[in-house]
């Protein structure tokens, strides 16, 4: 995810980063494993749901039934294979999320840069309301929006979260423009003769990659958290296998909090997310160290 | 103390742009509404034999304003209400004024928010602490890595395994509302068993949602103290360790008020999960409940008082850091 | 009052970080009741040497070998606990760089006085307030105005005054001051080393100064002790040294200073750089890589510290003067 917006101009410097990048890596192999995690999920969004049927099969005399090795996690209230659902269902999730995250991530960039940039009216009108997006709380204000919108395919959902969401990668693109800014950045490409576009395209944009794509894996964790929460809260019609859908189901259709039989299907989107969040958590923490020099060198 | 009435006035201002913009937002969406609810509310109440006038009143002591007229004289009309605290009033619980309803519900969040955001500020600092001092150690090692992994899992996971563990494995815990309903409510003895009983679920989650956030928060902001000149100086200077202690201690939880603020509004938001999760009849509750069973005036009115909860506790923990932070007070800011 | 001066030796001090010495058998003695000025650039090792007085050199470092004796107090390198920390602030006293925040920014001065007389089982705190206060005084700062702030509200000069009253307070009669000009105006600089000259003479103490301005010893010092590379390369008394420096690094030290009279071409900067904990090298002469008079024994051997009247010098070339 991060190779697109690292792009550099000069391949000696792209060969010394992923240099840096192994050597990272290596240090600590549970950072291995937050890739392969990634990896995986990516595939499972991907290939995945190729694996199965459009429709599952259904055995209504296997009901809740007990994890098995035909059935890793047990099968559901209607007797359907619910790992089958979980990879099915992480398309919808991880579609949304990844556009939830471009739209967060460009928006916000964007705004950021040009607050940061520009300085002066601008920046104050910006960030006021910057900081307005950041107070009115994200999860009720969905929930108000779902009256109005039902948020039909994984783009809406995406769409919607990201554009509620940008507000903390503006205000942090922002304090690094400005850093950059302070250290006579700005000032000396401008003294070189060089225009805007280049210097945000060419000279603050490549400086500030990493973080942006930090903030950005950071996005994607929440716009999943966000969208399976809405469906659990089944405040949204199911339209498809997701996991927040098999959240719902399995707590307040199929007494999973009553019946310890129902367990298993409860767990699996749950293990599901928590195997995403700890594959992002160890990635940031390698990215953390590649770009953060301080860091580095010790 | 101009600097303490400075900010407040400041505040207070763009609290009420904020109620106000979440108020307008409130208002369009219902407007907007496919099936316009306030047009259908006054169809039934034509049909079950109101006179035209009457139904027109009911609708607007309903949803605040009249079902006709221009966008504007209704916007208008909603804000007046708004400006006496009059929110309509809710559907599903008919006759009963939404502030009357939500100021009910109110408890049932604030509560145990504040209890468990309590709880887990008081044990993430002194583990921050911990954390801080042995960082190169095993201890260090675990209290960051349990910090960064419950920081990172959503609220509803983190409720959905307690449940899954205490409730539905060990049966040990209770998931059915506030208390009992077999107990006789009142002052007494079993009813505040159950009442604590039936909190606890909810506010161990608070709590360990926001456990590693504090860890996190003060570990980092500790290793920066310790490295601060003024440290060594006491220590250069013989004090007393409880006293270079509280030196550090003191500077460091510093910057945790901003912190504060900000997680103070974000429990209320997951309120939402939360109380749906154990049954539990707070705001958030009110809310879906409101967005499922389309309960307009009372969605409105429960998201609104939700931004006013958080506007109220970035107002607090500003004044707290003002207070203690004689930077601030004297208005040097960063100095 | 200068009875109650102690003197302090200072015998092989050797301080590691992570095994590379940033003071290697340093040997020196501060004369009851004199003021002793350290010079050296930075990464000289003076700083860790100050701090080994105290027996607080901070980890990574560690002090590796050596001993520090003070008159009533024995060697500090093996005080431990509570008593090293006792003698902090009550025997010894440090001040910080102007520039350093030694104070926490959250108390006014006032309380953070208690708090060390607290810490030093001070019964008659009323007592320890008047103390400060005759001493802010003394130093032309107003007593209740200065006990009344925060840090923040203190301008340099009066910072590095309130620091001079803290090291003071507790009745230490030995002093370490480290850079205690750096980041101070001109005026503000002449004023506080006044007050230092004026207050060791007063109070009776035996002071250390460190700093890497040759300007200021010259100003305050009894003696003179010149740093390099973590040893110590030539002491003896301050107008001698001056006068007539013996090791090559001193001359050019002193060559480097820029005079108000005279051409600005006279005053030549060392060549090259002074070394890192990491190049400062393991065998023979530290300051070889920048010396004007490098023979080749200067490579393998390190220089014996020899006196020459009155002086002490650690450098081969300086012997085969002498020799010759």
């Amino acid at each position: 995810m991060s190779t697109i917006v690292l792009e550099t101009s000069s391949a000696s410097i792209r060969r010394d980063f992923w240099r840096g990048v192994w050597r990272v890596m290596k240090r600590k192999p549970s950072r291995m494993v937050g890739v392969v995690i990634l990896l995986a999920f990516a595939f499972m969004g991907i290939f995945g749901p190729l694996f199965y049927p459009e429709h599952l099969p259904r055995d209504v005399s296997n009901t809740y039934g007990p994890m098995t090795w035909a059935h890793p996690f047990g099968t559901d209230g209607q007797g359907k294979d619910v790992f089958a659902q979980v990879v099915t269902g992480s398309r919808y999730v991880l579609l949304s999320a990844l556009v939830t995250a471009v739209i967060t991530v460009v928006l916000g960039a964007a705004i950021g840069l040009f607050s940061g940039f520009k300085r002066g009216r601008w920046d104050t009108v910006l960030m006021r309301l910057t900081d307005m997006k950041l107070t009115i709380p994200g999860l009720p204000l969905l929930l108000v929006l779902t009256t109005v919108w039902q948020f039909g395919s994984a783009v809406e959902m995406g769409l919607v979260l990201g554009l509620l969401g940008w507000g903390s990668v503006a205000r942090a693109v922002r304090a690094q423009t400005l850093s950059l800014r302070e250290r006579g950045f700005i000032e000396a490409a401008r003294g070189l003769g060089l225009s805007t576009t280049h210097i945000v395209g060419k000279e603050l944009l490549p400086s500030m990659a990493p973080y942006i794509a930090m903030n950005m894996l950071i996005a994607v964790t929440g716009a999943v958290y966000a969208q399976v929460g809405l469906f659990f809260l089944g405040v949204l019609p199911y339209e498809a296998d997701n996991w927040g859908v098999m959240l719902n189901l399995a707590v307040f259709g199929g007494g999973a909090m009553t019946t310890p039989s129902a367990l298993p299907y409860l767990l699996a989107p749950l293990l599901a997310i928590l195997l995403l969040t700890l594959g992002i958590v160890l990635v940031v923490d390698a990215m953390d160290e590649i770009f953060n020099p301080r860091l580095r060198e010790e | 103390m101009t600097v303490v009435v400075r900010k407040l006035a400041g505040h207070l201002a763009r609290g009420l742009v904020m109620i106000f913009v979440v108020a307008s937002i409130s208002f369009f969406i219902i407007r907007n509404i496919p099936g316009d609810p306030m047009l259908a509310a006054y169809e039934k109440f034509v049909a079950s034999g109101m006179d035209p006038a009457a139904a027109t009143q009911q609708v607007k002591v309903i949803y605040g304003f009249q079902p006709e007229g221009s966008v504007w004289s209704q916007y208008l009309d909603y804000l007046a209400g708004l400006a006496t605290l009059d929110l309509g009033q809710t559907v599903l619980n008919p006759g009963v004024a939404v502030t009357t309803d939500l100021f009910e519900a109110a408890k049932w969040t604030v509560i145990p928010v504040l209890t468990g955001t309590l709880l887990s500020f008081l044990v993430g600092v002194t583990m921050g602490v911990y954390a801080a001092i042995k960082r190169s150690g095993k201890l260090g090692d675990i209290l960051n890595i349990s910090g960064s992994l419950l920081h990172g899992v959503p609220q509803y996971v983190m409720a959905l395994l307690l449940a899954a563990i205490f409730a539905t494995t060990l049966q040990v815990l209770p998931l059915d509302g506030v208390a009992d309903i077999l107990v006789e409510p009142g002052f007494n003895g079993p009813y505040i068993a159950s009442l604590a009983q039936h909190a606890t679920l909810p506010v161990l989650t608070y709590c360990l949602a926001s456990y590693g956030g504090w860890t996190l928060a003060m570990k980092s902001s500790v290793v920066t103290v310790l490295g601060d000149d003024f440290i060594l100086a006491a220590e250069l200077r013989g004090m007393k360790r409880s006293i270079v202690f509280r030196y550090i201690a003191r500077n460091a939880i510093l910057p945790l008020f901003t912190i504060l603020a900000l997680s103070l509004g974000l429990l209320f938001a997951g309120a939402v999960f939360i109380e749906k999760i154990f049954n539990y009849p707070g705001l958030g509750l009110k809310l879906i409940d409101a967005v499922t069973n389309r309960d307009y005036s009372l969605m409105g009115g429960a998201f609104l008082l939700i931004t006013v909860a958080i506007v109220v506790a970035n107002i607090f923990a500003d004044l707290l850091y003002t207070v203690i932070d004689p930077r601030v007070r004297a208005g040097k800011e960063g100095a | 009052m200068s009875k109650q001066a102690p003197g302090v030796r200072i015998d092989g001090l050797t301080v590691t970080y992570n095994n590379l010495p940033a003071v290697r058998q340093v040997s020196l003695e501060l004369a009851a009741g004199t003021i002793t000025g350290i010079v050296g650039e930075s990464g000289s090792g003076k700083s860790t040497l100050a701090l080994s007085l105290l027996n607080a050199v901070q980890p990574p470092g560690r002090i590796a070998g050596g001993s520090v004796e003070i008159d009533g107090l024995g060697d500090v390198v093996a005080l431990r606990g509570e008593d090293l920390r006792k003698a902090r602030g009550a025997k010894i006293g440090y001040v910080f760089q102007a520039a350093q925040n030694s104070l926490n920014p959250l108390k006014t001065v006032g309380k953070q006085l208690l708090d060390l007389g607290r810490s030093h089982g001070v019964d008659d705190l009323r007592g320890l307030v008047r103390d400060a206060k005759e001493l802010l005084g003394r130093m032309g700062l107003d007593g209740n105005r200065v006990l009344d702030s925060h840090q923040h509200e203190l301008s340099g000069g009066m910072r590095q005054r309130v620091g001079i009253m803290l090291a003071l307070v507790l009745n230490a009669h030995l002093v370490v001051l480290d850079e205690p000009t750096t980041a101070l105006d001109m005026i503000t600089q002449a004023n506080i080393l006044k007050i230092i000259r004026e207050v060791h003479e007063e109070r009776g103490l035996t002071t250390m100064v460190i700093t890497h301005d040759i300007g200021v010893v010259a100003e305050v010092a009894d003696r003179l002790a010149v740093m390099y590379g973590g040893r110590l390369v030539e002491q003896g008394p301050t107008r001698e040294v001056l006068a007539s420096p013996q090791h090559p690094y001193t001359r050019g030290l002193i060559r480097a200073i820029p005079r108000l009279t005279g051409d600005i071409d006279e005053a030549r900067a060392l060549p090259g750089r002074p070394p890192t904990l990491a190049t400062v090298p393991a065998e023979g002469c530290v300051f070889r890589e920048r010396c004007p008079l490098r023979m080749e024994v200067c490579d393998t051997v390190d220089p014996e510290t020899q006196s020459i009247g009155g002086r002490l010098v650690a450098c081969h070339a300086v012997k085969v003067k002498e020799h010759a």
